[in-house]
């Protein structure tokens, strides 16, 4: 061996003895831990750090004031563990920090296919576990341990039809013909399946283009050929893996289609968007989402933007934020932080009042016997000048709608 | 004995691990060396490298994932159903695929893993999550106890290694060694390479896709197509083996055992924390194991202890007088004997290039027959028409009365024609022993009957002594042996012999042409090329002379040198008319 | 379908395959002289993307430039990492060996870069925003992405500099005396070695640039080449193994047979039509489109 590749050898050697990077800090013995299983690293690597950033604020909060009053103010720590981009690291990583710790509740894990690895454990483990994600079979496996707080796909479908029908009719231009253009990722397809079957038929639209692909898209001219040729007044849209999203945008703009974008899913909301395609192509286009601040969390959207140097608060970090407040309301309603108690504490939970309540809309949080939201709606959220604002419902809107053609 | 002691050790961990997690990593150390081997079957031993073993993975998964799901059927038996899908895909994908070699094949198969990935997508099947039985969990695969799955993991490799034993030590084994090889010469020895690489894929499918199963419930919980078609299945195969090293059973358990417990303490340590450190510090460790041992940790470990005893050969050998008691000729001249093999015009053209016009002659048992001519006559390329490497335009090959044209190499050797190669075609990590072994090999048996006339075969050429050895290092006139030796264990009735003398001392030569005549008087009619006359003069019973792919003479050696047209051949026109017809054949060197 | 629609799909796909060629060349050469199976290949793309950007971004120089500009930074990084980790375990001996390493090692290698790269520039997305990203030129009844029109004309450059140097240049005909015949070529005073560091670094060097071309118009982010490093290998093998055009041809192909595709299966299935067209040519021609055939006993 020469003597550079010597020294290279041991470089790598030596890097490979770098196992402890610095001590775990202090934890006390009555701290309640909560887990996050997200992506951390790899391909979903953005989305999983926005929830992670999201936790930390409203773990920041609740300790600053005061920690767990019913468990004599014990504070609050979080548990993080990288799902990687694959589902065996997920679910090791849900097994990996379930079993090294007492977990009082977790939280994760972006991807539904994570999630639904990632429940499986924490149903096991008898762990309760929320989740964000919107695909119906998260919660229709007869689990116990799991709470789905956004509005399941199926339901947003129909919730959001009327709404968006709504909208079109104030505005004198009846929707008559829609577009379905989206992945096969399990959120989206949830979502078309409902509007493709029966709901865009009872309503007397027209499904004129249905166009679905996996991921990744190579070029969307196919596509957005068909746009053009059939002039949608609404095309629903759920490209969820960024580059193939943004591709389509570009095409709609070059090819000059002019339609209303009503995109499924807070992906279509992030700063990204901006910073790739600019805040005009952007402007007035919509998205049904789950969760997205509104009236009266302007507070929480400045000190988010202080704390992370993000332009504005999305979907992700807002749920997780509302994730440890529940969980912390459920502690105090349970009195233990014992991982069962709470399961009990939330699957008997009514609470109005607090940032978790005032954060999910509309501001009651309850679950059914599945673990899923009782009356959850989804948010419309509209791009208003390079900003995502939550436009529907009315009386929860930071602006109102703009709405043209 | 060794399988049994690792599979005890399994056991063993098995029971003393306690954490939850550190169960699952023990499962997946075991599932992961189970992908390796099955695998190493195909790819390792016979050295088709394969990039998507994980279509076979992705069947099991599935199969006994949606059975479960939609028939309620248990994974017990869904698992078979996947090992009988996973089969019949091999016997689909490998038939049109085999065709290709190298990494034409490996991404050719690559690209089945892709399509079922998409289709699964398409169907509809992107998250099958299996349903939790909470009443008979064991009937569905759905074990509590954490050391259930370990046990099973363990159960399925142990399996597999018995499989794999079993496969390194039949003939099945010595076959897929010898093409991996060298494809070629091991179809010159009998070896129906397309039958073997088939068998092997079909048995390397099996343990796939059960592992497949296994890791769908004991692992992953939701099949997604990219979490058993995808990429980084393959990858984690490719990463487990060649650390480990290809070709042999400890290798996919070694790098299980190494890299699966390090990526897990990597990403438990600092990527929760420091995310992305895990990927970086695991991606150098690769890094730094395939520059220290890039034939996999399993051979390198093994060639330092084992020290240079196999690689080097004690000393020269001196090369033993070949005044040994040679055999006689035969009493009955060549003229009267049968024909064994009646060669009827053949033609063969390459790329506009006539290699062989119109050539006939026949082979007489127990002849030596010399084949001369000088170079580009096309001496060799008849050798491989009549051996089946080559189809002639026109003409035919019969043996012992019946057309031979056309017939797959393997095939012709087992009808009693064997071969040897003008560049020695040696399979250089098998001992000589196992080289000729091969050979034998052709006419079935166990190994331990391959190993007696193997034996037997190395006694005839006297290189009993050096059966163990490894061929690098032996010198040119061994390796003419051996390869003589390996020929003769096909139990032929005639031996095409390709410049047999070739890069031989004199010494060599004449201890080569007694080997030649032992070999005819155990009944084994030759058939020799070679380019310079006057070895043959003295060997061959009869010449038959090429030119630019022509006939020019056929007859006694006596006659045959002394015909001018032979000897414008070799020397030319203007030699011929300054020096006439020469007396000896000796006289006739370029 | 009126032929003005069928035209519209082989330009599309001709346009798409144009990026696709230019990044298989890279690839094909360092197969074709090494016989290594890059694996990072895609990552050094990425990392090209990166510094096209920051070539864009910070220096305002055009991409269509930049792309140019990531040549000879990469060209050198090439043959460093060549000279300090590949060649420790090619240029030995045993072919068949040595590919088992070099897999493992370039694995190896796309592990640390892209892991490396999201800790550093963080995974958050970037973009060059050109205007011709979401221009068209209007041909007739045609309609052309500006973007992907001047990436298409640029590779078409590349790859033609490329085969000038290839079949032109002294250091050019060394390159495929190194590849075809190492032996030979090592006899008539070529240093092989050498040669498969200028290899490795002419390969990274021109997928770099391609994936200067593709930021004009696509996001970049520390695992993009997971979108491509597929169709990459599939091309440079549809090609023909040690053949530059027939990997650039691959790739034309595979993108036209992309948008083709679309004619006859729904899009959903539109990757199944290229991988089934690789096999089938595969079958019918084992050696790729321009391949040597192997060479008989």
């Amino acid at each position: 061996m020469s003597l550079l590749s010597r020294a290279v050898t041991l470089a790598l050697a030596l890097l490979l003895a770098l196992p402890v990077v610095g001590p775990p800090p202090a934890v006390a013995v009555d701290d309640v831990k909560i887990a996050l299983v997200v992506p951390l690293s790899g391909r979903w690597a953005r989305q999983g750090q926005l929830k992670k950033m999201g936790a930390e604020m409203a773990i920041d909060e609740i300790n600053a004031q005061g920690g767990i009053k019913a468990l004599g103010g014990a504070k609050i720590v979080l548990r993080e563990a990288d799902a990687g981009d694959s589902v065996e690291k997920a679910v090791s990583a849900a097994q990996r920090v379930l079993t090294r710790e007492k977990i009082s509740a977790g939280i994760g894990s972006w991807l539904s296919s994570f999630t639904l690895g990632v429940t499986e454990v924490a149903e096991r483990q008898q762990v309760p576990w929320l989740t964000l994600s919107y695909a119906d079979n998260i919660t229709e496996r007869g689990f116990k341990y799991t709470f789905q707080t956004s509005p399941v796909s199926s339901a947003q479908a129909e919730q959001a039809l009327d709404l968006v029908v709504e909208l079109a009719k104030r505005n004198n231009q009846p929707i008559r013909k829609a577009a379905l253009i989206g992945d096969n990722t399990a959120a989206t397809v949830f979502f078309f399946k409902p509007l493709r079957e029966k709901l865009l038929q009872a309503k007397g639209i027209e499904l004129v283009v249905d166009e679905v692909w996996t991921p990744p898209l190579p070029d969307a001219t196919s596509i957005v050929q068909k746009l053009r040729a059939t002039q949608p007044d609404v095309v629903f849209y759920g490209a969820t893996n960024f580059p193939d999203s943004i591709q389509v945008l570009q095409k709609v703009k070059e090819f000059g289609v002019k339609t209303h974008i009503q995109g499924v899913g807070a992906w279509l909301v992030t700063p990204e968007y901006v910073k790739t395609v600019g805040k005009e192509l952007l402007d007035n286009i919509q998205a049904v989402v789950a969760a997205h601040p509104l009236k009266g969390q302007e507070e929480l959207v400045k000190k988010f933007v202080q704390r992370t140097g993000e332009p504005f608060m999305t979907q992700d970090p807002l749920c997780s934020y509302a994730h440890v407040w529940l969980i912390k309301e459920a502690a105090e309603q349970a009195k233990s932080a014992d991982p069962k108690a709470i399961r009990d504490a939330l699957a008997k939970i009514d609470l109005t009042t607090g940032p978790a309540a005032s954060t999910l809309s509309p501001g009651r949080i309850r679950f059914d016997e599945r673990g899923r939201r009782i009356g959850a709606v989804p948010l419309i959220v509209q791009w208003q000048n390079g900003e995502p604002f939550t436009v529907v419902p009315v009386n929860l809107a930071t602006r109102p709608v703009v709405w043209h053609k | 004995m060794p399988i049994l002691a690792v599979v005890a050790v399994g056991f063993v961990l098995s029971f003393v691990v306690t954490e939850r997690y550190h169960h699952r990593v023990l499962t997946l150390v075991f599932l992961w060396a189970t992908m390796g081997l099955a695998w190493n079957i195909i790819s390792g031993y016979a050295g088709q490298i394969s990039f998507g073993h994980q279509a076979f993975f992705g069947i099991g998964a599935y199969v006994t994932v949606l059975l479960a799901a939609k028939l309620k059927l248990t994974p017990w038996l869904g698992m078979l159903g996947g090992v009988g899908v996973a089969v019949l895909a091999a016997v689909l994908i490998g038939t049109p695929t085999f065709r290709l070699a190298g990494i034409y094949f490996g991404l050719a198969t690559l690209a089945y893993p892709l399509i079922f990935r998409i289709v699964m997508d398409y169907l509809g099947y992107q998250e099958v999550a299996i349903p939790m039985m909470r009443e008979q969990p064991g009937l569905f695969m759905q074990f509590t106890e954490p050391r259930a799955f370990d046990l099973l993991a363990l159960g399925i490799l142990a399996a597999t290694l018995v499989m794999s034993r079993l496969i390194e030590t039949s003939r099945l084994g010595y076959s897929l060694r010898a093409i991996k090889e060298n494809e070629q010469a091991a179809e010159a020895m009998g070896v129906d390479s397309f039958r073997c690489k088939m068998i092997a894929y079909m048995l390397s499918a099996a343990p796939a896709a059960v592992a497949g199963a296994v890791y769908a419930h004991a692992i992953l919980f939701v099949v997604t197509p990219e979490a058993v078609f995808g990429v980084l299945v393959i990858v984690q195969t490719l990463t487990v083996c060649l650390v480990g090293g290809a070709g042999t059973l400890w290798g996919p358990i070694i790098g299980a055992a190494i890299m699966i417990p390090v990526s897990e303490i990597l990403d438990t340590t600092m990527g929760d924390r420091l995310p992305g450190i895990q990927g970086v510090v695991y991606g150098a460790a690769l890094m730094a194991v395939m520059m220290y041992a890039p034939e996999g940790l399993y051979w390198r470990v093994r060639s330092m202890l084992l020290g240079r005893t196999r690689r080097q050969v004690s000393a020269v050998r001196p090369v033993p007088a070949a005044a040994e008691v040679d055999a006689p000729a035969p009493t009955v001249p060549a003229a009267a004997r049968p024909v064994l093999m009646d060669v009827r015009g053949i033609s063969k053209a390459f790329l506009g290039l006539q290699a062989l016009s119109d050539v006939s002659f026949d082979v007489r048992e127990g002849e030596i027959l010399g084949i001369i001519g000088p170079n580009g006559a096309g001496k060799t390329t008849l050798f491989n028409v009549l051996n089946g490497f080559l189809l002639p335009e026109r003409g035919e090959v019969h043996w012992l009365g019946k057309s031979i044209t056309g017939l797959q190499p393997h095939v012709v050797c087992r009808l009693g024609i064997g071969r040897t190669f003008q560049v020695m075609r040696l399979f250089p990590h098998l001992t000589v022993l196992e080289n000729v072994m091969v050979g034998a090999f052709a006419h079935g048996g166990s190994p331990d009957h391959a190993r007696a006339s193997s034996l037997a075969a190395l006694d005839l050429v006297g290189l009993a002594d050096r059966a163990d050895v490894v061929p690098t290092g032996l010198t040119t006139l061994d390796l003419r042996l051996m390869e003589l030796a390996r020929c003769l264990a096909t139990r032929p009735r005639l031996i095409l012999l390709d410049e047999p003398l070739a890069g031989l001392s004199t010494d060599g030569v004449e201890l080569m042409a007694v080997m030649i005549r032992r070999a005819r008087s155990a009944a084994v009619t030759v058939a020799i090329i070679e380019h310079t006359i006057h070895a043959l003069v003295k060997l061959a019973d009869r010449l038959v002379v090429l030119d630019q792919g022509r006939r020019l003479a056929e007859g006694l050696p006596g006659e045959v040198t002394r015909t001018p047209a032979v000897i414008e051949a070799y020397l030319g026109t203007r030699w011929l008319s300054r020096h006439g017809a020469p007396q000896h054949a000796e006289d006739l060197r370029p | 379908m009126v032929a003005s629609e069928l035209t519209q799909y082989v330009v599309t796909g001709l346009l798409v395959g144009g990026v696709y060629a230019l990044m298989s060349i890279g690839l094909a050469l360092i197969f074709g002289v090494m016989r290594v199976v890059n694996f990072a290949q895609g990552d050094f793309m990425m990392l090209g993307m990166y510094l096209t950007y920051y070539y864009a971004v910070v220096l305002g120089i055009d991409p269509l430039v930049g792309a140019l500009v990531t040549i000879p930074p990469f060209f050198v990084v090439g043959l460093v990492l060549h000279r300090v980790f590949l060649a420790r375990v090619t240029g030995g001996g045993d072919p068949n060996r040595e590919m088992d390493a070099q897999l493992i090692l370039t694995l190896g290698m796309s592990l640390i870069i892209t892991n490396a790269t999201t800790m550093i520039l963080s995974p958050m997305p970037r973009a060059i925003r050109t205007a011709y990203a979401t221009q068209a030129f209007a041909v007739g009844p045609l309609l052309l992405n500006q973007a992907r029109t001047y990436a298409f004309f640029m590779a078409l450059c590349l790859a033609a500099a490329v085969y000038v140097f290839l079949t032109r240049t002294d250091l050019g005909k060394a390159l495929r005396a190194a590849a075809d015949d190492p032996e030979a070529a090592s006899y008539q005073g070529i240093n092989v070695r050498a040669m498969h560091g200028v290899a490795f670094g002419v390969g990274i060097a021109l997928v770099a640039a391609a994936g200067g071309l593709l930021a004009t118009y696509y996001p970049i982010e520390p695992n993009v080449a997971v979108n491509f490093i597929v169709l990459m290998f599939v091309a440079v093998v549809l090609g023909g193994l040690g053949s530059i055009p027939g990997a650039f041809v691959g790739g034309l192909a595979i993108g036209l047979v992309q948008s083709l595709t679309l004619l006859v299966l729904p899009l959903q299935l539109q990757n199944v039509g290229v991988f089934v067209a690789f096999l089938l040519v595969l079958y019918v021609r084992p050696q790729g489109l321009f391949g040597r055939r192997a060479r008989t006993v």
